[in-house]
């Protein structure tokens, strides 16, 4: 047990750390599974979605509001929010995915810049947020906890690393042993040629909108309950550990993504009891991503991108 | 336009050919001094509020003037600025409270000091590729946000933060304007003269050799290689001049509201600055005017004059970042002349046809 050695330095024991190390991956499970929506889209597509918080905030709004001001089941509520995240991003992916498709990967971000911005400004509109008032999306499977080498751990944090490693395998598979997971890694390569080897590239460039749509809505369902209040400013912002993630996996590879998300989860959590640093621990993303970028950057790559714009 | 006469008949003719030659520059020369005259004159005359908001749309254009740059002639996204902007008023407010140094000379100071942090957060990243900037300039914005949020603006205190609990609110210690503009107008003033003369030295960058080299990288990469130019080098050049003009502006912004707040900065601030740089135009300097236009003066507008909800702009910028980006590259400072010039042979066609004379364009 080396850990308790190097816990005990602080003056900190192991049993102080269990509820941190918990919390740490579930939020990390939550970053890992969006860190992965983003780069299958990315590799699909090659657009990296800033609107992927903002998407699943959206989506957690209208499921607060089906919750609190409607009668309608709560499960009814919980499928909207996922159905939200994979209808708009299917929308904007559909309407601006192929007049983007030819252009540089900065201008294709920058469009959903753009979403992300009409999302935050309905949200700010419809839903504003002032003095001590706080919206509250709490899950059924937070109300059920066990314990776990003595740490008391509720279903939702198991859901949301369950889900992250769940979805990293199973899109592992997809993308090396189906046919549309095949035509995935060929657009990847080269669209153009993709193309005229007869793949309906729209269709399924249609479907990876679809997919890292609903997990956008997915981490919107989850984050609130795990960081206990809905905060949309602060879901929107999710991308940032989101795209820490990917970063770390070179916007490549899925499984280094997942430990990236999981790695940020643990810093932001983990540093949570020292005072000194407590208030610092949101900046882990960038620290870490600064880390991943120094390491990639080692040996000088000159990057060749096609300069339309 | 020193035109030394000659003896001769062909006086007349040089002096002809050097004022054709020239007509373009003394357009400009015209137009931006007819600019000038009237931000300088005209625009305070208005009222009180819209004074205080054409200071910070000349703030916001010097930041926005930054990102044109940084996007239009050298192909580089920051989504962080507004953090840039933040390091600036911090290192002003500082300077302000720790030092009895002039303004202009804190001024340069914060631009400098903002460059270097700039010139720290980039270089990882500049060395990789245009898109791993713009992510990591991402993730800086919100870590200099959580850093603003703990330690917020100094108010007068000692140590590093300069913070105390227990400011001396009978003097409410304010960031120090310059002793010759004390006053808002005579302050608004001064920073539209600081403005104009962070453009010209934006100009004198465009026009000279970082301006052919920002132009070399942006249309290939591999080529400006090969050419000789040090690509990282100009890179990073463009990014600290940004960087600088963003701690310039922070400077003058600290000075503006006398006792900056941690509320007033969202990370989310970085994404409009962005989209308002586009919906400019950042192919041309005066685009950066129309960006700080939009950032500033359009919800003051929308807000305090027409009383709509502010957000609404946001919406606005959103969708009109996607229109530019798809069909006007060039933003409104390069759309707006060109459509008004079509709209005027439309009209010339149509006087044309009531009339039956001037159908020509």
């Amino acid at each position: 047990m080396d850990s308790v050695v190097a816990f005990a330095v602080f003056g900190v024991d192991w049993e102080f750390f269990k509820p941190y190390i918990v919390l740490g991956l579930a939020l990390g499970g939550v970053y890992a599974l969006s860190g992965v929506g983003i780069v299958v889209l990315y590799q699909a597509t090659g657009v990296l979605n800033l609107a992927f918080g903002a998407i699943g905030a959206a989506g957690a709004l209208i499921a607060y509001w089906m919750i609190n001001h409607t009668s309608w089941p709560h499960w009814l509520a919980y499928v909207t929010c996922v159905a939200f995240g994979g209808v708009v991003n299917l929308a904007y992916g559909l309407f601006f995915g192929p007049a983007f498709a030819a252009r540089d990967p900065l201008v294709k971000m920058m469009g959903t810049l753009g979403l992300a911005l009409i999302l935050l400004g309905l949200m700010a509109w419809r839903a504003p947020v002032g003095g001590a008032f706080a919206r509250f999306l709490p899950l059924p499977s937070s109300s059920h906890t066990f314990t776990v080498f003595g740490a008391f751990v509720n279903w939702t944090q198991v859901i949301a690393l369950v889900f992250a490693i769940a979805l990293t395998v199973v899109t592992t598979a997809f993308l090396r042993y189906t046919n549309l997971g095949t035509a995935y890694r060929a657009i990847a390569n080269d669209r153009e040629i993709t193309a005229t080897l007869g793949v309906p590239v729209r269709r399924v460039e249609a479907s990876a909108w679809f997919g890292s749509g609903l997990v956008a809505g997915a981490a919107g369902l989850l984050l609130p309950d795990l960081l206990t209040s809905l905060d949309y400013a602060a879901l929107t912002f999710l991308v940032i550990a989101a795209l820490a993630a990917a970063l770390i996996g070179r916007l490549q590879s899925l499984w280094v993504t997942l430990l990236g998300g999981l790695a940020v989860g643990l810093a932001q959590a983990l540093f949570a009891p020292y005072a000194s640093i407590t208030q610092y621990r949101s900046a882990a993303p960038f620290v870490l991503a600064i880390v991943a970028l120094l390491w990639l950057s080692r040996r000088r790559v000159v990057t060749i991108t096609r300069t339309a714009r | 336009m020193s035109v030394t006469p000659s003896p001769g008949q062909d006086t007349a003719a040089a002096a002809r050919a050097a004022l054709t030659l020239d007509r373009g520059t003394a357009v400009r020369a015209v137009a931006i001094a007819a600019f000038l005259a009237i931000a300088l004159f005209a625009l305070p005359t208005i009222g009180a509020d819209w004074t205080t908001t054409f200071t910070s749309v000349a703030i916001y254009s010097i930041i926005t003037l930054g990102l044109g740059i940084l996007y239009g002639r050298v192909g580089l996204i920051s989504l962080g600025q507004v953090a840039l902007l933040v390091i600036g008023v911090w290192t002003a407010t500082r300077l302000n409270f720790a030092t009895g140094l002039s303004f202009p000379l804190v001024l340069l100071l914060s631009g400098l000091i903002t460059c270097a942090i700039g010139v720290l957060i980039g270089l990882p990243a500049i060395r990789l590729s245009g898109l791993h900037l713009a992510l990591i300039t991402l993730m800086a914005a919100g870590a200099v946000n959580v850093v603003l949020v703990a330690i917020n603006f100094p108010n007068g205190g000692g140590g590093f933060t300069g913070r105390t609990s227990t400011p001396d609110l009978s003097g409410l210690q304010a960031v120090r304007r310059p002793s010759i503009a004390e006053g808002d107008t005579a302050y608004y003033r001064y920073v539209v003269v600081v403005a104009a003369l962070v453009f010209l030295v934006a100009l004198l960058h465009v026009r000279s050799k970082p301006g052919r080299a920002w132009a070399a990288i942006r249309e290939s990469e591999p080529a400006a290689l090969a050419a000789g130019v040090n690509v990282v080098f100009y890179k990073l050049w463009a990014f600290a001049l940004a960087s600088f003009m963003a701690g310039v502006a922070g400077a003058l912004l600290a000075a503006q509201v006398g006792q900056p707040t941690a509320q007033s900065f969202q990370t989310q601030d970085s994404l409009t600055l962005l989209a308002v740089t586009l919906i400019g135009g950042i192919y041309s300097l005066w685009g950066a005017v129309v960006a700080g236009c939009f950032s500033q003066l359009l919800p003051f507008l929308f807000q305090v004059q027409w009383g709509f909800n502010p957000n609404f702009v946001l919406i606005l910028f959103g969708a009109g970042l996607l229109q530019v980006l798809l069909t006007a590259p060039g933003g409104l400072a390069q759309q707006f002349p060109k459509d008004m010039a079509s709209l005027g042979r439309l009209a010339w066609r149509g006087v044309g046809k009531v009339t039956g004379r001037g159908g020509r364009t």
